[in-house]
């Protein structure tokens, strides 16, 4: 029976299933939006489910120079990770599918295996686009990561768990952590990460268009580039909902008029809420330098974060 | 360790074929080879086999983005070789529609340059204005681009009284949008971070290697073939030229964004200041043996024309020199010392036009090697 539910819960909800489905969605509104934001009708909110079955079912490539098992398997190895971090976040209720000890350390390591999964593919397409844009993604996660590190660090500090379940139950006692004047530069600082984990401008140097072409992934079409987009839109959902829980408490159900709202309701408009927020973000700046990035990471970025972790370790 | 970064010939950077071989350290760009050829359309030569009225249309075709300034100049020249004078009111029909194609120019120029920094907001809405102009062009000639207005001897369409209403309408909101702009990059801290310190050309390079246009403008040289050789009627226009210090692709950008309101200027005192008359003039165009050359200042810098014509119906010689031949010089000096995050802008910045600027280049396919052939062997290529 657990074995059952387990294959459930990976395949459908809220694994694989379920996530493709919100994450094609949410994608699909952002574009919608950002037409809008800039002044243009923009595709309809179904266009990014349109897309990805095309790209699916077109013929497989594989350029010759990037023959390697690598380069096939980067893709699925993505998706499996941001999948996979689904079931370790909370989605109906403050209790994950998969519970374990010290869930948020799992978390931040899965989090980061569809960016490697980048690199891989992109050094080993044989293309200079492809080798410049893994260049750049490794040293732009040098630059986020850390930031991402200390400001969840911060939220493990106050509420004394690495446990993601503790974090929301706390929440859902004492409060939203992002309504603590102490933890509110580490939340700005999670999202200014968030933005280079996504690669949303001005964060899209390892796949800006008008330089690289589209970077690691310049070589990737047809199937291949289905999953990849898949493997992005997961991870734009599965870090919404990671910043949902750490700061904005949580999936929480409410009864609003003697109506009992679910908390997968609220777990949807909050993650949306973050997704949207990213895409103000990206429309209103323009792409910076690899250099300036890291610049703005290693000083305002982690200022923030240690400021708000110095402010929680001392003031009581 | 180099390796080679090749930007073209088709990629994302560019939007017609050229090749530029990047050799790059890390993020660093250590050298650039340039190859052009890819769009050569043997223009010049057709434009001998085909009679004046009809190389009007063909030059027309020479440049998409300023057909205007392209015609103009040719007509300016026949009618030099032919010693006649257009009328009065059809120079100042000329002159709205050259103003309007330099603002549907530089906005176009906007647009992209945002694309290139990754601000694609702005490269949306400064798109969106260029539609303006784009209909004001269309309320005066009929055509939203390819504007067929002028003909040697005069224009072909008069621009109706009933018009200027929506005319001075149209550029109050262009003017308003521009300073937004202007007001943008002085402000925005991405578009700061992206643009200044980039892609320098100093005065001395610019004089050196002969920059034309904005971009011999933008590093302080002050130049500007309307104010300095008159066509048309811009001797009896008020309009400032303008310069910045910098060279960097800031100072491009704003000098072709204040070059936007003068030209905005230049179109209200040319409607307000329209004579009335006939538009166009009759010219025999069975032109004897004579030669002139024709400068005018297009969006991108000096174009420049000479034309020889032999007692027939159609010209011996046209020679064309647009002004991105003339900015490719600098560009190389632009590059070095940068980072392959500004190979985009930078190129950008000299606001290139391949099609136009294409000469014949002969390469070896084999070996990859250009060659030179003598005057002999070219004399028995053509025949």
């Amino acid at each position: 029976m657990e074995v059952l539910s387990f294959i459930l819960g990976s395949l459908v909800f809220p694994g694989l299933l379920f996530a493709s489905l919100i994450g094609l969605l949410y994608i699909g509104i952002d574009r919608k939006v950002t037409g809008h934001m800039q002044n243009r009708i923009g595709p309809p909110i179904w266009q990014e489910f349109l897309d990805v079955g095309k790209l699916l079912s077109k013929e497989d490539i594989t350029p010759g120079a990037a023959q390697s098992p690598i380069f096939t398997a980067a893709p699925l190895v993505a998706l499996g990770a941001a999948v996979t971090v689904m079931l370790l976040i909370p989605v109906s209720s403050p209790q994950p599918t998969l519970t374990m000890v010290a869930d948020l350390i799992v978390i931040i390591y899965l989090l980061n295996i569809p960016a490697i999964c980048m690199m891989l593919g992109g050094y080993s397409s044989g293309s200079p686009f492809g080798a410049t844009g893994a260049g750049r993604h490794v040293a732009q996660l040098f630059g986020y990561e850390f930031v991402f590190i200390i400001a969840i660090l911060v939220a493990v500090v106050r509420v004394g768990s690495l446990g993601l379940p503790t974090i929301v139950n706390y929440q859902a006692q004492q409060g939203w952590l992002i309504l603590d004047w102490r933890l509110l530069p580490a939340a700005i600082a999670a999202l200014v990460a968030i933005q280079g984990k996504l690669l949303r401008v001005p964060f899209d140097i390892p796949e800006a268009e008008s330089e690289i072409v589209h970077g690691s992934l310049t070589e990737y079409s047809g199937p291949k580039l289905a999953i990849w987009r898949l493997a992005y839109d997961v991870e734009t959902i599965v870090v919404a909902g990671l910043f949902a829980a750490l700061f904005l408490g949580g999936p929480t159900a409410y009864v609003i008029g003697g109506v009992q709202i679910p908390s997968i309701v609220d777990f949807l408009i909050k993650t949306l809420a973050i997704v949207l927020l990213t895409t103000t973000l990206r429309n209103i700046m323009a792409r910076l330098r690899i250099d300036q990035a890291l610049k703005f990471y290693w000083t305002s970025a982690t200022l923030l974060a240690i400021i708000s972790l110095v402010l929680v370790l001392v003031v009581p | 360790m180099t390796f080679i970064v090749p930007i073209g010939p088709q990629h994302p950077a560019l939007k017609e074929p050229a090749f530029f071989r990047f050799e790059v350290k890390g993020e660093e760009i250590a050298d650039v080879d340039i190859r052009f050829g890819y769009v050569h359309r043997g223009i010049e030569e057709a434009l001998q086999r085909r009679d004046y009225k009809h190389d009007v249309y063909l030059i027309e075709r020479i440049c998409g983005i300023c057909n205007v300034v392209h015609t103009t100049t040719y007509c300016q020249a026949i009618e030099q070789l032919a010693g006649v004078e257009p009328p009065e009111r059809a120079k100042y029909i000329r002159v709205i529609i050259l103003e309007l194609e330099r603002i549907h120019s530089h906005l176009l120029w906007l647009g992209i340059a945002a694309h290139q920094i990754g601000f694609n907001t702005l490269f949306m809405l400064a798109w969106r204005d260029r539609e303006r102009v784009m209909d004001l062009r269309e309320i005066i000639s009929g055509n939203r681009v390819t504007s067929a207005t002028n003909t040697i001897g005069g224009v072909r369409r008069d621009v109706k009284p009933e018009h200027v209403p929506t005319i001075l309408r149209g550029l109050d909101e262009l003017e308003h949008s521009t300073k937004y702009y202007i007001d943008l990059f002085n402000s925005d801290r991405t578009i700061l971070a992206r643009c200044t310190n980039v892609g320098i050309l100093t005065k001395d390079d610019a004089r050196k290697f002969c920059a034309v246009g904005p971009l011999a403008r933008a590093s302080g040289v002050d130049t500007d073939i309307r104010r300095d050789h008159p066509y048309a009627i811009y001797d009896k226009l008020s309009f400032n030229v303008i310069t910045e210090r910098e060279g960097d692709v800031w100072a491009k950008s704003m000098v072709r964004l204040r070059e936007i309101l003068e030209a905005i200027h230049i179109v209200r005192q040319a409607v307000k200041e329209m004579p009335i008359g006939p538009i166009r003039i009759k010219v025999n165009l069975e032109i004897p043996r004579n030669e002139a050359i024709e400068r005018t200042e297009a969006p991108r810098g000096e174009l420049f024309y000479y034309a020889l014509s032999n007692g027939t119906d159609s010209p011996e010689r046209v020679h064309v020199r647009t002004p991105t031949c003339a900015n490719f010089a600098s560009i190389k000096r632009m590059f070095l010392g940068g980072t392959v995050a500004e190979i985009p802008i930078v190129i950008w910045s000299i606001d290139p036009c391949f099609a136009c600027n294409d000469r014949v280049a002969l390469v070896d396919s084999h070996t990859g090697k250009t060659f030179n052939l003598s005057l002999k062997e070219l004399r028995k290529w053509r025949h």
